[in-house]
Order: structure tokens, then sequence, then C-alpha cells
């Protein structure tokens, strides 16, 4: 397996935000056992965008749960920001996640009892913000996502395109190191896809966070500096998209 | 218990058993005809075990209350009536001198008798009652109350009861004598000074055979052998009211208290066993009757009577329990739709796609139903057995409170009952779950695979510009714009729903004219009542259905409540006029939002204005001249409960503001779960608010009772009841004091010091209380009902009483100052009477029955003119004699001084006969009346007196009757477990709910311990509302009617609240909601988050 070098905004080249190495995951039920991840080794410079690739089940969203702290693994390192994130426990893991990271799903995942701005505010006050400071802040956030008009809407009174900026909103006002995202375009059509890529695209620039996109979209991967392939739990191959490599 | 709301309990459980059927062949016919719903439906079941549980309770606590209610009454009922056949045993029915107006039952445990009979006479009497057909025995027979020592054990008992027998005439009752290892034992064996001693005695005074003891008559002992203990039975003494007794020979009885050749009753043993002599009663009663003739004696039923009686006690105690158990059956019927519902919500994405490849909605309405019967078909049971034990436990406590009262209660249940209380609990949840099922089938099949909230279409208001739109506009108002098409369907289907009530009338009528004709006609009136019932509720929903395909519901609900109010003012009925002016308020809400007033101002008002509506009809200030009874205890309760939750869950989030600003700023962590916590409650207002209704309708049942119970004890708190005496001595009739004071001094020793700490004693004599009778006087043209005396406790004070007591009167006659001048007046003229609060008519509620009801003054006159009634010794019947009201004594003192006070020379004119006198006993300051009366009764043991002090007495009462009010609101406190059950049902299905989004809240900072805190605020924040809203309902309707003018004249002043009752029952229902969401709470904590953002 190469490792990429070429396309990351990074300064130096050499300051990995994502350091993980030889990560197992085994799902167990009553008698079988399911090898989801087998030894992979991904290193992933700050500001970059990375894409993860490949048919369904190959472990995709399994890697991403795990590099994130969602999920737990069987073997292997996973470093965050210098963290071994697994040695964390659940309490530091979980508030390592509130400061460090921002999370953009498929089905959005919005609270549906709350309008946007509550939804948007509420990683900050989960991690101690105070009240106003976090509607100023979150407030800040949805006119970065062009969405400050929409406030107080519920998410059921909004399309599925400002439902997904809403998401990102919310991933973003922490101001995260990293923004993980599952198939952050995959309930959307093709319009709404691009801007909200377009919108990723704009944010990884002006803040160089970092971006782990799990996306069966050859599309949305190709607006990424590095396409990450995955088969059978394991990275069989990466690649600059043809774009990345012509800027 | 034989009778439940006026039908056989037999032909209830027929009926209900054919409703049963009906039921369950429903459930088969679904399994038969499309067996892959059935067992889609039944399969459900094993999914989630602990929400299985969670069902099973909530669906069997309906069943649990009911079989609870009808084991008490069964418990009861068998109590009293064994506790008859066995003392009464042989006795059937009993002839004594004739009583004026009122034949009525005879009290089998009284050792009164209206006067004696000549001893003669009485022979005469059984010797031509034995030739009566179906009599096998005749028994005269003399009895008393005696004071009886045991010298062996230092043992004395005041009151014991004498039975003196006939040996010659035992005939039929030779059983009643049995030793208490079952031996018959005769009469005829006893010397003249020996005696059998009935078991309770031998217990008291610790007896046995071959004691010598001494009785005392007329301060004058009596050596007497024991020759047997004999079992507890009416002709040993066994009285009832004074369950201990002797009994000893005929003439050695008449001549130790001093009545040669008087007997006091005739017993009449009939042909047959204990039980099988009973079916005779009424034909051999009258056949009695018949031989007595004109003579002024009186044959009854005595056991027939006490039977019957016990039925009643036991039909009004379990229908008594029934209507209390209501609120927790309501809120048991609202459990078991919120589950199924909650169930449809878990289960809409497959309900969806089974709609989407084909299935049916009598397909889904079937597949509910498969699971829910079966849930059904378990809970039902599993309540019946519950029911059993709490009622076991509950039926503990009785025994205990009733032990008093001379009553053994043993539990007893029959099948009968189980089997009405099982068919009754499957029948309604079986109603409930096809609704629910037909209600959850309605849905729209893809916004239920997308799992989308269903769209309503908003209506279109018509624009007003001119009067012709006015026209339009006022018409859509009340009717939804629709096709003439619909219009026609609609009356077709108001005349089918037409047709069916008059079909369902058919059978009602053909039911009432069928039943008691015979065992087959009760059977076949049950069986048309609830084929009427099912045809009536058919034809309701029919005629609704028509009526909501045309008319807007503000409309309808207007359109309905109008008549209901017109008959509720037609008939005076509080009931459909109350249910009347709630649909017109829900109306004008409804109609509200229909012109576009806020949901929130709408909701809110209405329920603002339906909570004052109810509380001013139950204070008094709104219709006040409308009746009602018990049922509009239930009706305020529902319909205030749903006008405070419907308040609640539209404005909770204002009063949530508050509460999230002020938490929120002293612990700013918390912030996020706080508003997690109250935001999902606050979205979804129907299951928010079916929990608040169900725990603040049963926190308001039993608030209210607790609350009316405290009040109503509290009147007796203070001084006044004991009308400014501190102990009163009952004198033994065979054993004349007179002098109370003197008869301590006379003892000498400690007794003369006692003596001095009696600083008054004043007697007051009782008149007989089976002949003391009274009417009012008659008016011109009077009825037979105005000529008819009712009993009534008459007394005759003396004149140290009228002088020196501290009774209160509530009410004076015109032309008196002071109560000190009406109690000089009855002093001093013959013509004066005073009478105790109780015979006044309080204008509703249950007096103005069978008692005597005073005419011409009502409770809370602080004046009234003199009223004039009629007064007679009832085996003088013509001896009339006129006495005028001029006081009535307080409500406080009338529990202590209840009666109808004579001058003192009226009384002795009246009644030549007083049964029996009390002293009145004021002390001198700082005496304990307790252990001055204690020392009064062991002093003057021997001539058999009884001292009690008065506040000891009202205490004992307090107490016997706040034990009974426990054990009810105990009783009622299980339905709080329906709300604890809810709050739990709730929470389980939100963990599942919202599986992803506890995922996602995890992922972006949610610690585990804030998701469970989360929760379990949720679970807090609907508890608490139901919680305090039932609190708050409760107390402010209790305040309403405790300040309402009827209570109010009854005495009640003020309003007390009995904080540590409710604090306590608040607490107890706080604290199980949240034990109830613990669980949940955990699992949500603990859900892995990776696993919960999966999709599948």
């Amino acid at each position: 397996m190469d490792e990429v070098q070429a396309g990351p905004p990074s300064r130096n080249g050499r300051d990995l935000i994502i350091n993980a190495r030889d990560i197992v995951k085994t799902y167990r039920t009553d008698d079988l056992e399911v090898k989801a991840l087998r030894g992979v080794t991904l290193q992933v410079p700050r500001g970059q965008m990375v894409a993860i690739m490949g048919p369904s089940g190959c472990g995709k969203t399994t890697l991403l749960n795990c590099l994130s702290g969602l999920d737990t693994i069987n073997g292997g390192v996973i470093l965050i920001e210098g963290e071994d994130i697994n040695k964390l426990s659940d309490n530091k893991r979980t508030e390592f996640r509130a400061t460090q990271m921002g999370f953009v799903f498929q089905f959005y995942n919005l609270l549906p009892v709350l309008n946007a701005i509550e939804n948007v505010e509420l990683p900050l006050l989960v991690s101690g913000t105070k009240a106003k400071e976090a509607r100023v802040k979150a407030t800040a956030s949805l006119e970065t996502v062009h969405l400050a008009e929409w406030a107080t809407h519920k998410p059921s009174q909004l399309s599925g395109g400002q439902r997904q900026r809403v998401t990102i909103a919310r991933a973003l006002v922490n101001s995260p190191a990293i923004v993980w995202g599952d198939e952050p375009t995959g309930d959307l059509d093709t319009a709404n896809a691009d801007e909200i890529m377009a919108l990723i695209i704009d944010l990884n620039r002006k803040h160089n966070q970092t971006f782990v996109i799990v996306t069966h979209a050859p599309e949305v991967a190709a607006k990424c500096h590095r396409i990450v392939f995955m088969k059978d739990g394991e990275i069989v191959r990466e690649e600059v998209p043809q774009q990345v490599r012509a800027s | 218990m034989n009778d439940l709301f006026g039908l056989s309990m037999t032909y209830i459980m027929i009926g209900l058993l054919i409703v049963l059927a009906v039921a369950l062949s429903t459930v088969v016919w679904v399994a038969v005809r499309n067996r892959v719903m059935f067992f889609i439906g039944v399969r459900n079941i094993p999914r989630r075990r602990a929400q299985t549980i969670l069902i099973i309770i909530g669906l069997m606590l309906s069943t649990l209350i009911i079989s609870t209610a009808f084991s008490i009454g069964d418990t009861v009922n068998y109590s009293i009536t064994s506790q008859v056949y066995d003392h009464l045993h042989s006795i059937d029915e009993v002839v004594q001198v004739k009583t004026g107006d009122n034949n009525g039952n005879h009290d089998h445990g009284s050792v009164e008798a209206p006067a004696p009979i000549p001893e003669t006479q009485a022979a005469a009497l059984a010797q031509k009652f034995r030739s009566v057909s179906g009599v096998d025995g005749v028994l005269p027979f003399v009895h008393s109350t005696l004071p009886m020592s045991n010298p062996r054990a230092s043992l004395t008992e005041p009151l014991n009861v004498l039975v003196g027998l006939d040996a010659t005439a035992m005939k039929g009752f030779e059983s009643d004598i049995e030793s208490v290892d079952g031996k018959r034992l005769s009469i005829g064996d006893l010397a003249p000074d020996e005696i059998y001693v009935d078991k309770s005695l031998s217990e008291k005074l610790d007896i046995v055979a071959g004691d010598k003891v001494q009785v005392f008559t007329k301060d004058q002992p009596h050596n007497l052998t024991v020759k047997a203990i004999v079992k507890d039975r009416r002709l040993t003494g066994n009285a009832g009211q004074i369950s201990r007794g002797f009994v000893m020979e005929l003439k050695s009885a008449q001549q130790l208290l001093g009545r040669s050749g008087e007997v006091d009753k005739i017993a009449v043993s009939n042909s047959g066993g204990v039980y099988d002599g009973l079916n005779d009663s009424k034909t051999v009663t009258a056949a009695l009757n018949n031989v007595i003739g004109t003579a002024k004696f009186q044959a009854t039923e005595t056991k027939q009577d006490a039977v019957d009686n016990a039925n009643t006690i036991s039909s009004v105690l379990t229908t008594f329990f029934v209507v209390l158990g209501l609120f927790a059956i309501a809120s048991g019927m609202m459990l078991i739709f919120l589950i199924f519902v909650m169930l449809a919500a878990e289960r809409r994405v497959e309900m969806g796609m089974m709609r989407a490849v084909g299935t049916k909605r009598l397909h889904l309405t079937e597949m509910f139903l498969a699971e829910g019967m079966t849930y059904n078909v378990l809970a039902a049971a599993v309540g019946c057995g519950l029911g059993i034990v709490v009622s076991l436990g509950m039926v503990q406590i009785m025994a205990a409170l009733f032990s008093g009262f001379g009553l053994s209660i043993q539990f007893h249940v029959t099948a009968r009952s189980l089997i009405v209380s099982y068919s009754l609990g499957v029948v309604l949840t079986f109603l409930t779950v096809t609704f629910s099922s037909w209600r959850i089938s309605n849905l729209n099949i893809v916004a239920a695979v997308r799992d989308m909230a269903e769209s309503t279409p908003r209506q279109v208001r018509p624009s007003v510009d001119g009067f012709g739109s006015l026209v339009s506009y006022a018409i859509w108002l009340l009717f939804k714009p629709t096709s003439w098409r619909t219009w026609w369907t609609s009356m077709l289907v108001w005349i089918g729903g037409i047709f069916l009530l008059a079909v369902s009338s058919v059978f009602y009528i053909a039911g009432i004219s069928v039943y008691g004709g015979s065992s087959a006609g009760g059977v076949a009136a049950v069986v048309l009542f609830i084929a009427g019932a099912l045809v009536s509720i058919s034809a309701i929903v029919i005629a609704f259905t028509g009526f909501f395909r045309i008319f807007q519901l503000g409309g309808l609900s207007l359109l309905l409540g109008a008549p209901l109010l017109l008959v509720g003012f037609a008939t005076s009925q509080a009931f459909p006029a109350g249910a009347g002016l709630s649909l017109e308020i829900a109306g004008l809400a409804l109609l509200g939002i229909q012109v576009g007033v806020p949901n929130r101002l709408a909701a809110t008002t209405a329920g603002i204005g339906l909570l004052i509506a109810w509380l001013l009809l139950a204070g008094g200030q709104l219709f006040p001249n409308l009746n009602g009874g018990i049922e509009m205890f239930f009706l305020s309760g529902v319909t205030m409960i749903l006008a405070s939750t419907f308040v609640l869950v539209y404005n909770a989030d204002l009063m949530l503001g508050l509460v999230t600003r002020f938490v929120g700023g002293a612990f700013s962590s918390l912030v996020p779960s706080i508003r997690t916590a109250v935001a999902y409650p606050l979205a979804n207002k129907f299951r928010t608010g079916m929990t608040i209704a169900m725990i603040s309708l049963v926190m308001f049942a039993l608030v209210m009772m607790s609350t009316m119970n405290s009040n109503f004890n509290h009147i007796f708190l203070g001084d006044e009841p004991l009308g400014g005496y501190q102990i009163v001595v009952t004198e033994n009739p065979n054993n004349h004091i007179g002098d109370i004071k003197q008869a301590l001094i006379d003892k000498g020793g400690d007794s003369a010091a006692a003596a001095t700490t009696l600083t008054e004693v004043d007697e007051v004599r009782l008149a007989n209380n089976l002949v003391a009778e009274v009417r009012n006087q008659l008016p011109a043209n009077p009825t037979t009902d105005d000529k008819k005396f009712q009993k009534y406790t008459v007394v005759g004070p003396s004149i140290g009483f009228t002088e020196h007591n501290g009774v209160k009167l509530d009410a004076r006659a015109t032309g008196y100052g002071s109560d000190a001048d009406v109690w000089k007046t009855l002093e001093t003229d013959p013509n004066a009477a005073i009478i105790d609060t109780n015979a006044l008519d309080s204008g509703g509620g249950f007096d103005g029955g069978s008692g005597f009801t005073l005419r011409g003054v009502k409770q809370g006159d602080p004046t009234f003119a003199p009223a004039h009634i009629q007064v007679r010794d009832a085996t003088a019947p013509d001896k009339i004699r006129d006495v005028t009201i001029i006081g009535i004594i307080g409500t406080k003192a009338s529990a202590l001084y209840g009666g109808l006070y004579l001058s003192p020379a009226t009384f002795d004119t009246v009644y030549a006969r007083p049964e029996s006198s009390l002293y009145a006993v004021k002390l001198a300051p700082e005496t304990n009346a307790v252990n001055t009366a204690k020392a009064i009764e062991r002093v003057l043991s021997s001539r058999g007196v009884q001292a009690d002090s008065l506040r000891k007495i009202i205490d004992d009462f307090q107490r016997t009757s706040q034990g009974f009010s426990y054990l009810i609101q105990g009783f009622m406190g299980i339905g709080l477990f329906v709300g604890i059950a809810a709050v739990g049902v709730v929470a389980f299905r939100t963990v599942v709910e919202r599986r992803q989004q506890i995922g996602m809240l995890r992922a972006i900072g949610y610690t585990r311990n804030a998701v469970a805190i989360s929760f379990l605020m949720e679970s807090s924040f609907v508890a608490a509302l139901g919680i305090l809203s039932g609190i708050g309902l409760g107390l402010l309707l209790a305040y309403q009617l405790l300040s309402s003018d009827d209570l109010a004249k009854q005495g009640i002043r003020g309003f007390y609240v009995p904080w540590l009752e409710i604090g306590a029952i608040g607490g107890f229902a706080f604290l199980a909601s949240l034990l109830m969401t613990i669980i949940p709470s955990r699992q949500a904590s603990s859900i892995p988050i990776a696993d919960a953002l999966r999709y599948e």
C-alpha cells in the first residue's frame, strides 16, 4: 500500500492529525466472527480531505467509527492529534469528541424536537459553553451554511439539503479539528449534493479542517484530496483525484 | 355478594361469559381466517420481553381493581352471612311486641325488646305456632344484660347477655346448645343455679366448666356454677352488639331478673336445617302473623332479613369499591390505548411496508387484535390472581379495623366473582384493543414507510367579502365542505344509527320486562341488556361517523352539548348539564381553531374555562339547583384532569423555559440534558398528555379523598364535641345506680378519693330504641307517609344536664337569645324539645331516606320558626304527644349527643319504661379522663357500669374511620401503578425510538450519564406534571366542595390540607416513576454508539 504525499494542504506534510496503525476490528455474534477491519493503517495530515470508498460491507463505516472513537478496536493504535483515543476512558473520549470532532451523517440525525439553532448549539452546551455564548456561535455557524433565517425551524420544516447544512453547522460549531462524514450526500439529489460538497470544500479551505468522508459517490470522492479504497476490511489502494493532481 | 347495580351476579356472569365468548371467537375467527396475520401478531410478543411484561402489567391493572372489589364484597358477604347462620342457628323468625307503624326488621343483635310478653300469652301463642305448617320449634325466651365476675381468675365483665330458655320448649332448637367440642347439651340438665357460658365470655373471664361465678342484679351478687362452655349462639347470649353471654333455665332467669311471668321474645324454627329452613321463611312468617291476627305482636323474618342485610352491605361495599376504582379503571383503559398506539408507532415502518405489499387495513386490525388479545387473556388471569392477593391484604386490615364491632372477617371469594372479574377485564380490554387496532390501521402508507409524520390537510377558510360570503362562512363553520353524495351517505348512516338505537331500546324494554320473572328471564334480561349496550354503542359510533363526515368538530360539539344542557336543566340533573357545558366549551375552542385561533390559545382558554366551570359547579356557585351523586365525582375528575392536561401540554414550554433558566443557571452541565428532557415530551403531546392524565387522575382521586376525610375528621377536634363533659358512664338496667359519686364514696378508699375529681354528674335517660318514634306535625291533608312515625333516639335529660351541659346549638327558634335560654326552657316547658342536626335536611346527599327529617328547618339556618313534631311510645301507638323544637344541637356535638331531647317531665309521661341511663361526668381540671373512667368501671364493675372517656370514644371512632379511609385510599392507590407503568412503557419505547438520536448525542459529546440523566429528567418531568396537576386539582375541588354552602352548614369551618399524606402519596408516585425509568435510562446510556448510528 503506497502512502500518498500529494495534495494535502498541510504546512509541512508531516503534521499528522490521524495516525492509525494496524487497526483490527472484529464483530462477534453467537457463533459467528466477522473481521470488519484487518490491520488497517491510515495517516492523514491536518487539513486534508480524504474520501474512503469501497463496496458495501468492506468496512468503510467501521473504519470511520473506530477512527472517531465511536467504536472500540480489537487491535492496533489510533492517535488523533497525538492522543491514543482507545486509552481514554469513555467520558474522556466523549469529551475529546465534543471538542475535537464534528460529525455529518447521511440521515442528518438532527433531534426532531429541537429547532435548527438549538440543534447546532447542542455540542457547545455539552462542552460547557455558556448558553448566551453558545447561541452567538450557533448563529454564526448557521450563517456560515447560509441558514440563519431558518434558525427557528424544526428539522421537519426543512428540506433535505437544508437539514444536511444544519448538520454541517452543528459539526463545525465547535471549530473541530476533524469532521467525519458518513455518506453526507447519500440522501440528497445531485444539486443539493454538489452544494453540500462545495460548502465542505469551502470550509476546508477557509479553516484548514480535516475531513474524512465515507462515500459511494465517485463525484464526491473526486472533490477530495485523496481517495482511499477499501475491500474486505483492508485498504487496497489510494488515489489522488485527477482534479487535485491538476491543481 | 348476589347483586351489583341491582342485577343478579349470576345473570351478570352469564351475560359476560357470552360477551367473552364473542370476544374470544373473534380472535379464533382471525386465527382461522387469516393465519399469517394472527401469527405475525402473536410473534411480536416475545420480541421484547421487558416490554411484554410491562404491557401485561398495564393490561392487568383494571382486572386487578375489579377482582379486588368483588373479592372484598364476597368476603364481607360471607363473613356476615356465616355469622348470621352460625349465631341464629335454628332461629328463623322472631315474634315480639308490635311496634307501631314500623314493623320492619327485627334486629337480631339487639338485647332490647319493645315490651315484655306475659308468659301465659306467650305459651298460648307458642301452642298455636306449633301447628303452623313448616314450623318445627317455638321457644319463648327472656334476655337481659348483667355484669359477671369470676372470683377464681379475679376478672369482671360489666356487660354480658343472659338468656333464659324454657327447657320444655327446646324441640327444634336442640342443636343450638352445643359444647365447644360439638356435643349437644340440654337446658333441662341445668340446676336452678347452673349455667352454660358461651365461648366468648369464657375466654374473657377465663372461665372453665365447674367455676363458681357471680352475677349482679340490683347490686346483689348471685352465685352460679358453670356447667359447661358452649358455642357462641344467639340463644347462648351472643347477641352481636354484646358478643358474649350465658344461658340458664327460663324460670331461674326470670327469678334472677325479677321478671317472673314475663318473656321478651318467641323464637321460631322452621322445618329443615340451619340453611334450608330459610326457604319457607316468607310463608311461615305470613302464617305466624295470620295466627297472631289483631293481637299486638308481630312475626319477622329475622334470619332472612339478616341475610338480606348482609347481601345489601356487601353489594353497597362492592359498588362503592367499583365506583372508587373507576378512576383507576379509566386510567387502565387509557394505558391500554397508549400501549397499543405506541406499539403501532414502533412498528409503523413495518406496517407501512405490509400495506404497500397488499395488506389491507382490516388485516392490520386483525394482527393487533391477535396480539392484544393474547396479552389480554394472560393479563386478565394475572390481574384476577393479584386482585385476590391484594384483597387478602385488605381483608386483614379490615378484620383488624372491625374487630371491635363483633364482626369476624374471613376471606372468601366465589368462583362467580372471579369469572365476572376475568370476563369483565378481558371484555373491557378487548373493546379498547379493538378500538386502538382500528385507529392504528388508519395510516398513510408513504408516510409510514418513510417514517414521516402523517400530514393532515389544512382546511381552507372561505374569504369574507360581502354578505353572501358571510353566509357561506357561517355554513363552513358548522359543515365540512363536502359533496351531496357524502350528505346522502351520512343521512343513510344516521338512519342506520337511529334504527339501531330503536333496536337497543327494544332490548332494554324486553330485558326489564323479563328480569326477575324467572331464572331464565334473568339470564335473558342480562343478555338483552348487554346486547342492548353493544347495539347502543354501535348506534352511537355509527351516528357519530355520519356526523363527522359532514359536521365540523367544533360545530358538532356545540350541537351535541346544547340538548344535554337542556336535559340537565329540565331534570335538574348535574351530570347531563355538566357534560353539555363541557361540550359547549370544547366546541367553542375547536371552532376557534377552525377560524384561525392558535392551538395553544384555544386549548389553554378552553382548559381554563372548563376548570373554572367545574369548580364553580362543584362549589354550587354555578347552577346551584342541580342535583348530583357520586357519579359527579368521577365526571368532574375526568373533565378537570383532561382540561388541565390540555393547559399543561400546551404551555409547559413556558414554565419549563423558566425552570431551564433557573436550573441551568445553577447547574450549567445539566443544560443539555434538561433541554432534550423537556423538548421530547413537549413535542409528543399525545403521549405526554395521556401519561400526565393517567397519573393525575388517580392522584386527584386520592388527594380529594384524603383532604375530604381530613377535613371531616377535623370537625371533631377541640372540646366542642364533648359538650362540656369528659366521661360518660352507662348504667346496667338491672343495677340502677342513681348517684355515681355516692356509689364511689360508699366503696371507700381510693374510690372515695376518685369521687372527689367528679365535679358534676348529670343523668340522661334513654327511651327504648325499639319503641321511641317521632313524626312531623300532620299537615291539613296528610299523606300516608306523613302519618308514618319514624324511629328516633329519644332522650330524657335530668335537670342537672339541662343546667350544666355545654352542648352548643347550631340554631335556635326565634325568640331565644342564647343556648342557655333554650336549655332552660327545656327544663321548664313540658312542650319544648331540642333535636340534633342529623334530623335536618342538608339539601341533598344521602339523607331524606328512611330516617326522620324535621320539616321547616334547614341545615345552616341560624334561627327558625318553632317546629312542631309528635312523639310516642310505639307500644302505646295512640298516646301521641305534641312537642315544639326550639333548638338544634350543633354538628360537632351531635355525634355524642344525638337524639330528641324532651323535657324531663314529658319524657316521664311518654316513656314510662326507659331502657337505660347514662351519666355525663365533668372532671376537675387536670384529671385524666381515661384513667378516671377505668377507675369508675373497675370500682363499679359488679354493678355492670361501663365508663368511657368521651375524647377516647371520639378518637377511637376517628381511628377506625381513618383506618377505613386509608384502606380505601390504598385500594384507589393501585391506580397509581397505571400511571407508573405508563411512564415505564413510554420510557422503554423511547429508548427504541430514539436509538439513532441517542447515538448522535453520544457522538457529539453527551456522556453516558448525560444521556441517562436526560431520560430520568424526561420521566420526572412528566410524572411531576401529572402528580402536581392531580394534587392541585384535588385540593381545588376539595376546597370548593368544603367551602360550599351545603358542607359549611354541616360544621366544616376553614380548610385543612393533609400535606403529610399528600406528600407521601406524591413522593411515592414520583419515586416509583423514577424507578420505572432507571432500567430504560441505563439501556439508553449503554447503547454502543456505532450500533446506534447504524441504519438497517
